[in-house]
């Protein structure tokens, strides 16, 4: 019989390399998969889309921004970059790279790739906001073009991704959202989002949390030094700059008056009280949304908060005559009016 | 029309495309909702109020009250499973007697007097017949009585109220509250509970349910923990406590289970099935009196059945191998000898024995061949001649003490027990529920990750118990 202090040392040492290794977020097996995942095609194209997002909006690209951009040593992002230039997908003018007309095509055939997923994740899938990016950039490098047009079909070619970027046709076209910066607007102004930035990650999980999404109307009430103070979903925000400047925002067309009252939630009716349902917020999308029509949720729909589970959440309601049981998070995407 | 013309005619289309923006769909499809209700309400003509007195509502008030929910589940629960069990008593003992006690040594003096060559009539009766029998003897009758159950709940309209109670918590633990559902059908059957996941949409959350079903006991293995729980723990109290006793520890295992279901679902939907928890939207269907007479043929039909087929299928080559393997000799020892003694010291290690972990190697096919095949490998091992019907030949004993004294003969402690009863209950699924969850998920990599997970789990815990334990002092 072995020594049961040894085997219980030995054992939890194993458990503790192997939790080093393949811990799921970031264990050192995995990290390195990744790094011998990142071959020459897709640090290429990765290259590729950087300077077509600089050229975007008019950013010089040079050999350090391409090393910052796709985490790459300097020397290897000069090598990258000599190859890409002897095959004719970019040319070098004084330090600055531009892309020739055949790396444009390029680049805009891994866009469309890129923004076509982020459209797939977010409408058919259950993953969390702030991952669609990163998924978004381990499928669009496996993708033939015939692959591409059959994924745009399948969702209905949709013009825009999740964050409202546009996505390129096939033939290459595409229309910028022609938003400004919310950090440059006059105070007092309905504006629209038109897009957000997903990229760094961290500042989009940002803007997530606050449940700012495109297609949402905001106000900016107040620009100071050091933050930005707006109005958006029904609650006041205070920003940092940063974060405002990653927000592009049109004025607002046709005023709606409904609009900015966003603040009666379904989710805050009290058990035996009715509402009259006003719209479903633009962040519920895809078959979350297709799923609350269904079930009769619509402008006009009166609804009766009838039982609360013993749990806290779900809550069920009273729509149409049938009982639907919805988590809190589902009712707070319904503004309403109470009755 | 011209090509001129169409090539002009998808332009501007396609420039419009742009024009009406993202939004455009979805305001169309809202739109068309709108009509549809519109129209609705003014076709159809709706009963005047309802009478004062509302059943349904006040069974919906009770059902999820914070004071009755929860232990209204329980005591639900409690009386399914009660009636499972007791009742499947007597059927499962009167196909045991038909197909094991009769029909076998019939089988036995019919394949003598034609002139079998005794290999193939060990291979063919000992083997397979009686894996066939011991699996058909000890499934259907509980899932013969579980799954009309658990429909005339479904029916009822009870099942939905509990997804609506429990979905706080598996919301928590990043799962869907219809898992509760699943979960409840693995009890039943792991198989049957895997195709039960159907029912929820996200495919992330799908996988939740169908990696943690395995986590539900199974009918399959209740006989086990009742056998070892009565032998090994009700020993432990005096008698008139023995038989609470060893019931309460086959329930905290099952609470076990449920505990793990929750954390697994916790781990994985943190790590390898990270996402976003997705919606409710559940209906809670007006309750309606069941059809009992067309629930219980539909039940069986549609479940029982075709899991017990498969079953039954899967114990062919179960039987195969575990008679051949006791069998076939090398050297002056058989290979399910060779093989117990092969895996002994590490099944020592983890407070088990080289003999449990062959059978449950063994028993893939069927969790119901357990006990039975424990017995065998262990009276094939330990030499005891006194015990059971041959190398080979699956047997259970009808008296505790029976089983009592080859169990100790094979070695056993209070901790071989315990630990038998851990990895009863976390260990790979058995192949019918494997071969269901490759169907139903059509991926070798979760069918792999759904398998080899639990068995790493179960390997680590009773790893884990068996040391402490030593390091306590215990025996073991």
């Amino acid at each position: 019989m072995s020594n049961p202090i040894l085997a219980l040392t030995y054992a939890s040492l194993l458990l503790a390399t192997s939790f080093i290794l393949f811990r799921p977020d970031g264990g050192l097996f995995w990290q390195w998969r990744r790094q011998s995942h990142l071959t020459h095609r897709v640090l290429s194209e990765d290259a590729l889309k950087h300077i077509y997002k600089n050229e975007l909006i008019n950013n010089m690209t040079t050999l350090d921004s391409v090393t910052g951009a796709i985490g790459i040593s300097g020397n290897q992002a000069a090598i990258l970059l000599h190859e890409m230039a002897k095959h004719g997908l970019l040319k070098l003018e004084g330090t600055e790279f531009k892309l020739t007309k055949r790396g444009r095509v390029s680049a805009l055939h891994i866009l469309r790739a890129h923004r076509l997923w982020e459209h797939y994740l977010a409408e058919q899938t259950g993953f969390i906001e702030s991952e669609w990016h990163e998924r978004a950039e381990l499928h669009e490098h496996n993708m033939t073009l015939d692959e591409i047009d059959s994924l745009s079909n399948s969702l209905g070619n949709p013009t825009h991704d999740p964050h409202g970027d546009p996505i390129p046709t096939s033939s290459g076209d595409l229309v910028y959202h022609g938003g400004i910066p919310l950090s440059n607007q006059e105070i007092g102004q309905r504006l629209h989002i038109v897009h957000l930035e997903d990229e760094p990650k961290t500042l989009y999980s940002q803007l997530v949390a606050l449940g700012l999404h495109p297609g949402m109307e905001i106000q900016v009430l107040e620009i100071g030094q050091h933050f930005v103070r707006i109005w958006a979903a029904g609650d006041e925000h205070v920003i940092a700059p940063l974060l405002a400047s990653n927000i592009s925002v049109v004025p607002v067309s046709e005023p709606d008056l409904d609009d900015m009252d966003e603040s009666k939630r379904l989710s805050n009716l009290d058990i035996g009280q009715s509402c009259r349902v006003m719209r479903i917020s633009r962040q519920c999308r895809g078959l979350e949304r297709r799923r609350l029509l269904d079930l009769g949720v619509l402008p006009g729909t009166v609804i009766k908060a009838e039982m609360r589970s013993p749990s806290g959440d779900p809550t069920a309601y009273r729509i149409r005559e049938a009982l639907i049981g919805l988590r809190q998070d589902q009712a707070s995407m319904i503004s309403v009016v109470p009755l | 029309m011209s090509d001129n013309k169409a090539k002009r005619l998808l332009e501007t289309a396609e420039k419009l495309r742009w024009d009406v923006g993202s939004t455009f769909h979805e305001g169309v499809v809202e739109s068309i909702y709108s009509d549809a209700a519109h129209i609705a309400d003014r076709a159809v003509n709706q009963k005047e109020k309802r009478s004062y007195f509302d059943l349904d509502r006040t069974i919906d008030r009770l059902v999820t009250s914070r004071f009755f929910g929860f232990p209204l589940m329980v005591l639900m629960l409690t009386v399914v499973f009660w009636m499972t069990i007791s009742g499947a008593n007597v059927p499962s003992s009167m196909l045991a007697t038909l197909l094991l006690d009769n029909l076998y040594p019939l089988l036995k003096t019919g394949a003598s007097t034609i002139g079998l060559p005794w290999w193939l009539d060990g291979l063919l009766i000992d083997g397979i017949y009686l894996a066939m029998g011991w699996v058909i003897s000890v499934m259907l009758p509980p899932m013969a009585i579980f799954f009309p159950l658990f429909t005339l709940l479904e029916d009822l309209g009870y099942l939905p109220r509990v997804a609506f109670n429990l979905d706080n918590m598996f919301r928590r633990s990043g799962a869907h509250g219809k898992q509760a559902l699943s979960m409840a059908m693995g009890w039943g059957c792991n198989a049957a509970g895997v195709i039960a996941t159907r029912i929820i949409d996200s495919p992330r959350e799908r996988l939740i349910a169908i990696i943690t079903n395995n986590f539900a006991l199974c009918n399959g293995r209740w006989p086990t923990q009742i056998l070892v729980a009565t032998v090994f723990i009700g020993a432990l109290v005096p008698a008139h406590l023995a038989g609470i006793i060893s019931a309460l520890a086959v329930v905290i295992i099952a609470l076990l289970g449920i505990v793990l279901t929750f954390v697994v679902s916790w781990g994985l939907s943190r790590t390898v099935l990270k996402g976003e928890v997705s919606t409710f939207s559940m209906e809670l269907p007006p309750y309606r009196p069941p059809r009992i007479l067309q629930t219980i043929y539909t039940s069986i039909i549609d479940r029982t059945l075709p899991v017990l087929w498969r079953a039954v299928l899967w114990a062919v080559p179960a039987g195969a191998l575990i008679w051949t393997s006791s069998n076939v000799l090398i050297g002056d020892l058989s290979v399910a000898e060779h093989i117990v003694e092969y895996l002994n010291p590490f099944g020592i290690l983890i407070g088990l024995n080289g003999v449990i972990l062959l059978a449950y190697i063994l028993a893939i096919p069927a969790n119901e061949i357990i006990i039975p095949t424990i017995l065998m490998l262990t009276v094939l091992s330990s030499r005891m001649d006194s015990f059971g019907a041959g190398a080979g030949v699956m047997f259970e004993l009808d008296s505790l003490e029976g089983s009592l004294a080859v169990f100790q003969a094979g070695g056993w402690t209070l901790l071989t027990a315990v630990n038998l009863m851990l990895f009863s209950l976390i260990h790979n699924p058995c192949s019918t529920t494997i071969h269901t969850i490759y169907k139903e998920t059509g991926s070798v990599k979760w069918t792999l990750i759904s398998s080899l997970l639990p068995v790493a789990m179960g390997l680590t815990i009773t790893f884990f118990v068996a040391q402490i334990w030593r390091l306590l002092g215990g025996v073991g």
